[in-house]
């Protein structure tokens, strides 16, 4: 789900921008054991939560240097605000466990009281709600409060919210939401408690779907349209006392929300206080110092790399220091459809070219960024990317050469490459490797909201992109056909597939895969399509980005959550001393 | 932020020259400003052989330079000042910051000179005709004067170049700083045309039977040039600083090209890790911006005495 | 006299018009689509062409224009059902990127971008004027010349490099102020002013310097003026000569000047706010851009119009109060 990343880039300004970082070096480290863990500064207490356990009370800070994309839940389909909106404000059907490491891609029930049962043939899915939940004036959540919120999601007056429902729901072409009175007759609520999904096709994964904030509830008393972005009515243990957009967010508890009906959230802070619009710089700067009420907060936003040469070399800020991979693979995408990219040797050329250290290195380096050998991100090969190509991780000036001469392009060729502008870096660094080997690429910087419309128009677009792309859930299912099944590929609003890829083998593979019922033999075969696909070279694998975050002294419970995107987990972070911190 | 100042306008006749060339050459503060002014344009002017003496192009990335480790902070004390890399390097990349400052020098001056350019002659043209015409001539030009004024013009420059992708950024941001600079020269020689247009030698040449270019380019304009000189020496600081600030908000030159602003505005992020990579393309700011600005007021005080000297 | 402030009020108003004819064509007649953005990475294209309708995008420019320029006037009422939403005067519309009315962004950011502004105005004003008067009476002698190469050398100065200069010595080194951030006034004064000194000083060093140098030479010219000489030849004590004839005509050009800063200020100093990371309106409108947000940019783009037009009103009908040869 590029979106997502996307989003998260789209959101984050100019100033921001240089940075977004967030890497995933864990792949290296996890697995190597905690002597490995000494050659990579930033991953000391990968897997742990740091702080102890939290005491109840008090008041965390969050310290952002940008405001939410959305809160709304039909609208929500960021990392970062996922996290912070499903923890806090409003419960999903199912939802992540709340713990550190790969356990935090376990499945937990949330509102309903299992993770949903299937019948004919995965095509309807059937969810019980558990009683007692209810929202902020003490009114119970219904069945058909949360289908009311799933079609919300298809009206266009409130447009970016995740597309699961609009994909897998029968008879869901052309709906335009409930405002006009009209409703999905695939969404049935026999009962308050009893809710019903009837797919168009099978979908063994739906359980992983229904943890998008569009399977929250939203009651239709309450809905304000686009306004209820800027108020979202609460079902979690947080309610929003007030929000300045762009400037603050204060919550405070639900008196309403009840423990016993949640395994997840923990809820120790009292009162939760978003000062937005900050420098980026100056709230690394803040949190190192973690001075007086900065003790008790955290950064929204990543550690930008520039501090990272303030906090690397203290063992004192090392040990507040979480970096969670994002698990999100940053990649070059050649358009396979036209000349010079129709050549299979010319991709080859720019994967061998292609001098990841470098890029790494103005990504923030090796501490918050791995390099990335493979398609799929660490987590969907149990850990560690299998290296099946081969290529030095420096690049191979000599053998790229070759392969152009192969190509019948001896003196290289020049072409044009689209960036989000906060890939600007990353972008150089890849055009000083590709000029070395002759392939002169000029930059196109484009603003992150104009970034998607202008690389999904597929005739206009120039040859490379820059983009990324993150599972949405642990399964090569989301993210192989996503980013490489030609019948994808859209003429505009193309999405995914920005290397235009329609190979007929890789199609067939898939659908067997597709077809596959044991999850283990699936994940094995998705890890195999991953190489073949990758010695076909429509795209070259860049990085994968951590999510470093430095803590107030006084933080505990925290830990990223890996199904975040390496975001802190909101639903454990707490204070040590509650005393020390101001309301 | 207005960084340009409408200096009053003042009558005076056709300037003495050569008096003036002795009274500036007399000024200490001159001397040294058009040491300065030469020297970066100088730079300016020979980047690509400089850099080439340097051995590095500015767009050259250096691997060996920086710690990736430690977020690319360059090796070395003083932001790797070395006899490899006479400035020392940019953090991250290890470009080579001699080379990129002379670079941006470039980039920078040719910017604020080209939009000076465009002021100047804009601004004259439109304030001599309005001055010089009068009647429904000078109310339209007049009001459009105005109007321009009354633009949020930092706002507005920054949106507009926001909003335009995919031309040539020197010469946009060149057209837009130009176009919002010239209605404070116009408004000057306005005046002065004012104050011309009834002389007696303008009067003699209008019986004589000129024709309005004749009077307009041998009479007119003559006698509003000091002013003019003065004022355009003054305005282009405020062009630089300019060019910077758009730069430095984003919007400016593209990268890789370097201006001055666009790597201040980069280094700005490393002000305390890496103070060298700051302080050296802001200190090359400074120091043009503070010579231009005491050459201009030597040359107001000499060339439109009025200004300043009683 | 009240003719003129009407003749003056219309001519406001339509200059006003025209900058938001000027603005609402840069936006609309450039490439760039908010409907696209709006709906994100997978968007399908009937969903794309559901959201342009709904956002009113798909009608002509002029009638956009229209719809939104008498809509300031008369409020409009935007979405349907149970979405509707109405705008009442002075509309702006609604921010694309948060749904809030553009007014109410406005109003609540004003108050930032007003409290830089004025604090930085006072503390430019008495360290600028102070320093030009001072040496334009003593002109030529050594105070003189070593606050004008000061002056000078402070307006050379970008706002950026003295802030972070700042940020550096009184924050990182010294630990003797608070990173800003902004505290309303009404909740507490004393955190109001000490989270803003630095962000003020940062900004009043480069206007002080300006009007240091400003103010030296309008004092110049005005000590020299006859009437200036007749009031001293009468025996006049310096004192009363400079402060009541002096000063009051020496300051009437520093007024324009004053008036179109502010004025500009007031709707936000984009390069300030960004630095210190204050939620004014400056850099409500640098996010707006970053985000392609049209409504908002457009807001900004008139409110400091706005600001200016009536800046420069008021300073001319002062005139007549300050300057006893101004009459309308």
């Amino acid at each position: 789900m590029n979106k997502r990343t996307l989003t998260a880039l789209a959101t984050a300004l100019a100033a921001s921008l240089a940075l977004g970082a967030t890497g995933c070096s864990k792949t290296k480290h996890a697995d190597a054991g905690p002597d490995a863990g000494g050659k990579n500064p930033a991953t000391a207490n990968a897997g742990t939560v740091v702080g102890g356990t939290p005491q109840k009370g008090g008041t965390l800070t969050v310290l952002s240097n940008q405001d939410f994309t959305h809160l709304d839940p039909a609208r929500n389909w960021v990392m970062n605000d996922m996290d912070f909106g499903t923890r806090l404000l409003y419960r999903t059907l199912v939802t992540y466990k709340a713990a550190p490491g790969t356990a935090g891609g376990e499945l937990v029930p949330d509102l309903a009281t299992d993770l949903g049962t299937s019948s004919n043939g995965a095509k309807t899915w059937t969810f019980h709600l558990k009683p007692g939940v209810k929202y902020e004036d003490g009114s119970p959540v219904t069945a058909g409060d949360v289908k009311y919120n799933v079609e919300r999601s298809f009206s266009p007056d409130l447009p970016g919210g995740a597309d699961y429902a609009a994909r897998y729901l029968a008879g869901a072409d052309g709906y335009q939401g409930p405002a006009q009175g009209k409703h999905l007759d695939s969404i049935k609520t026999p009962d308050d408690h009893t809710i019903v999904f009837e797919l168009r096709k099978p979908f063994a994964e739906f359980p992983n779907a229904t943890v998008m904030p569009t399977f929250a509830p939203v009651p239709q008393a309450q809905d304000k349209g686009p306004q209820y972005d800027n108020r979202p009515f609460s079902s979690g243990p947080y309610k929003i006392e007030s929000y300045q957009r762009g400037k603050k967010l204060v919550l405070v508890r639900n008196t309403h929300w009840d423990a016993a009906t949640d395994q997840v959230r923990k809820a120790y802070p009292d009162k939760l206080v978003m000062v937005m619009g900050l420098k980026a710089n100056q709230i690394d700067d803040r949190l190192i110092a973690s001075q007086g009420a900065d003790a008790s907060a955290v950064s929204w936003g990543a550690l930008r790399p520039e501090s990272a040469a303030k906090v690397l070399p203290s063992a004192e800020v090392r040990k507040r220091l979480i970096a969670e991979s994002t698990n999100c693979t940053d990649m070059v995408q050649m358009h396979t459809g036209r000349a010079p990219f129709d050549d299979v040797k010319v991709r080859q050329a720019v994967q061998y070219a292609l001098d990841k250290d470098a890029v790494l290195t103005s990504s923030g380096g090796p501490a918050f960024n791995d390099p990335s050998t493979a398609y799929m991100p660490a987590s969907l090969f149990g850990g560690k990317q299998p290296d099946t190509v081969k290529v030095p991780v420096a690049g191979d000036v000599a053998k790229a050469k070759q392969l152009l001469k192969d190509a019948g392009k001896p003196d290289g060729f020049t072409t044009k490459m689209t960036v989000s502008t906060g890939d600007k870096g990353r972008a150089e660094a890849i055009q000083q490797a590709l000029g070395k080997a002759g392939i002169k690429v000029t930059i196109e910087t484009v603003d992150p909201s104009a970034f998607y419309a202008t690389i999904g128009d597929t005739k206009n677009r120039t040859d490379m992109v820059y983009t990324g792309w993150c599972p949405d859930y642990p399964s090569g299912s989301t993210f192989l056909p996503f980013v490489f099944d030609g019948r994808y590929i859209k003429e505009k609003g193309n999405s995914g597939n920005h290397s235009l890829f329609r190979d007929d083998a890789t199609m067939k593979k898939m659908d067997e895969i597709a077809a596959l019922t044991d999850a283990k033999q699936a994940n094995a075969a998705w890890q195999q399509l991953d190489g073949e696909i990758l010695a076909k070279a429509p795209a070259v694998p860049v990085l994968v980005r951590r999510w470093p975050l430095v803590l107030g002294t006084n933080i505990a419970g925290a830990y990223g959550q890996t199904s975040f995107g390496g975001q802190l987990d909101y639903a454990t972070a707490g204070l040590k001393d509650p005393s020390k911190s101001q309301g | 932020m207005t960084t340009t100042l409408a200096p009053a306008a003042a009558p005076t006749g056709r300037g003495p020259w050569q008096l003036a060339r002795a009274e500036l050459r007399r000024r200490t503060s001159v001397k040294i400003s058009l040491a300065v002014v030469a020297l970066f344009l100088v730079m300016a002017a020979a980047a690509p052989l400089l850099s080439r003496l340097g051995g590095w192009s500015p767009e050259e990335f250096d691997k060996t330079a920086v710690d990736p480790y430690l977020g690319g902070q360059p090796l070395g004390t003083l932001g790797g000042i070395s006899a490899d890399h006479w400035l020392g390097v940019e953090p991250v990349t290890g470009r080579d910051l001699f080379a990129r400052v002379v670079h941006g020098a470039q980039v920078s001056l040719l910017i604020a000179f080209a939009a000076t350019a465009i002021v100047v002659v804009a601004g004259t043209a439109a304030g001599i005709a309005a001055g010089y015409f009068g009647g429904r001539t000078d109310a339209v030009l007049s009001r459009l004067m105005d109007l321009t004024m009354s633009f949020p013009s930092l706002i507005f420059m920054i949106a507009m170049m926001s909003v335009a992708k995919d031309v040539n950024r020197i010469a946009l941001m060149t057209a837009v700083i130009g176009l919002f600079g010239w209605p404070g020269i116009a408004r000057v020689v306005r005046g002065q045309t004012l104050s011309l247009k009834h002389r007696e030698y303008v009067d003699a040449a209008r019986v004589n039977g000129s024709g309005s270019w004749r009077i307009l380019t041998r009479d007119i304009l003559p006698g509003v040039a000091g002013p003019v000189i003065a004022y355009t020496t003054l305005i282009i600081p405020g062009m630089i600083a300019t060019e910077a600030a758009l730069s430095y908000l984003g919007v400016g030159v593209r990268p890789p090209t370097p201006s001055w602003g666009q790597m201040i505005a980069e280094s700005v992020a490393f002000y305390d890790t890496d103070p060298m990579y700051f302080v050296i393309p802001s200190a090359c700011l400074f120091l043009t911006v503070l010579a231009f600005t005491l050459l201009g007021d030597a040359l107001r005080d000499i060339l439109d005495p009025r200004g300043s000297r009683s | 006299m009240i003719l003129y402030i009407g003749r003056r009020l219309l001519g406001v108003t339509g200059v006003l018009i025209a900058i938001a004819a000027v603005t609402f064509t840069i936006f609309y007649v450039l490439p760039s689509d908010p409907a696209a953005a709006a709906c994100g990475k997978s968007c399908s294209v009937e969903r794309l062409a559901a959201i342009r309708t709904h956002m009113g995008l798909d009608e002509p420019v002029w009638k956009q224009f229209w719809e939104f320029a008498s809509g300031i006037f008369t409020g409009r009422t935007m979405g349907s059902g149970q979405y509707a939403l109405h705008c009442d005067f002075p509309c702006l519309g609604y921010s694309y990127e948060n749904s809030e009315s553009v007014w109410g962004l406005l109003m609540d950011r004003l108050p930032v971008s007003a409290s830089l502004a004025l604090g930085a105005a006072v503390l430019w004003l008495v360290l600028g004027l102070s320093a030009g008067v001072t040496a334009a009476l003593r002109k030529d002698t050594l105070t003189d010349k070593v606050l004008m190469v000061g002056a000078v050398a402070a307006a050379s100065l970008p706002v950026y490099f003295t802030s972070m200069m700042l940020i550096y010595g009184l924050i990182r080194t010294a630990g003797l102020l608070p990173y800003p951030q902004y505290v309303p006034f009404g909740s507490d004064p004393v955190h109001w002013a000490s989270n803003l000194l630095l962000p003020w000083l940062a900004l009043a060093v480069l206007y002080a310097a300006m009007y240091a140098r400003q103010s030296r030479s309008s004092m110049i010219e005005t000590m020299a003026e006859p009437y200036i000489r007749t009031a001293r030849a009468k025996g006049l004590p310096r004192r009363t000569v400079v402060v009541k004839h002096g000063l009051r005509a020496g300051m009437t050009p520093i007024l324009t000047i004053f008036g179109m800063d502010l004025g500009g200020l007031l709707a936000g100093a984009v390069i300030t706010e960004s630095i210190f990371g204050l939620p004014g309106i400056g850099r409500l409108f640098y996010g707006a851009l970053s985000s392609g947000d049209q409504p908002v940019i457009l807001g900004v783009t008139l409110l400091a119009a706005a600001f200016i037009v009536v800046a420069n009103l008021a300073v001319d009908l002062l005139y007549a109060v300050v300057d006893p040869r101004v009459r309308y």
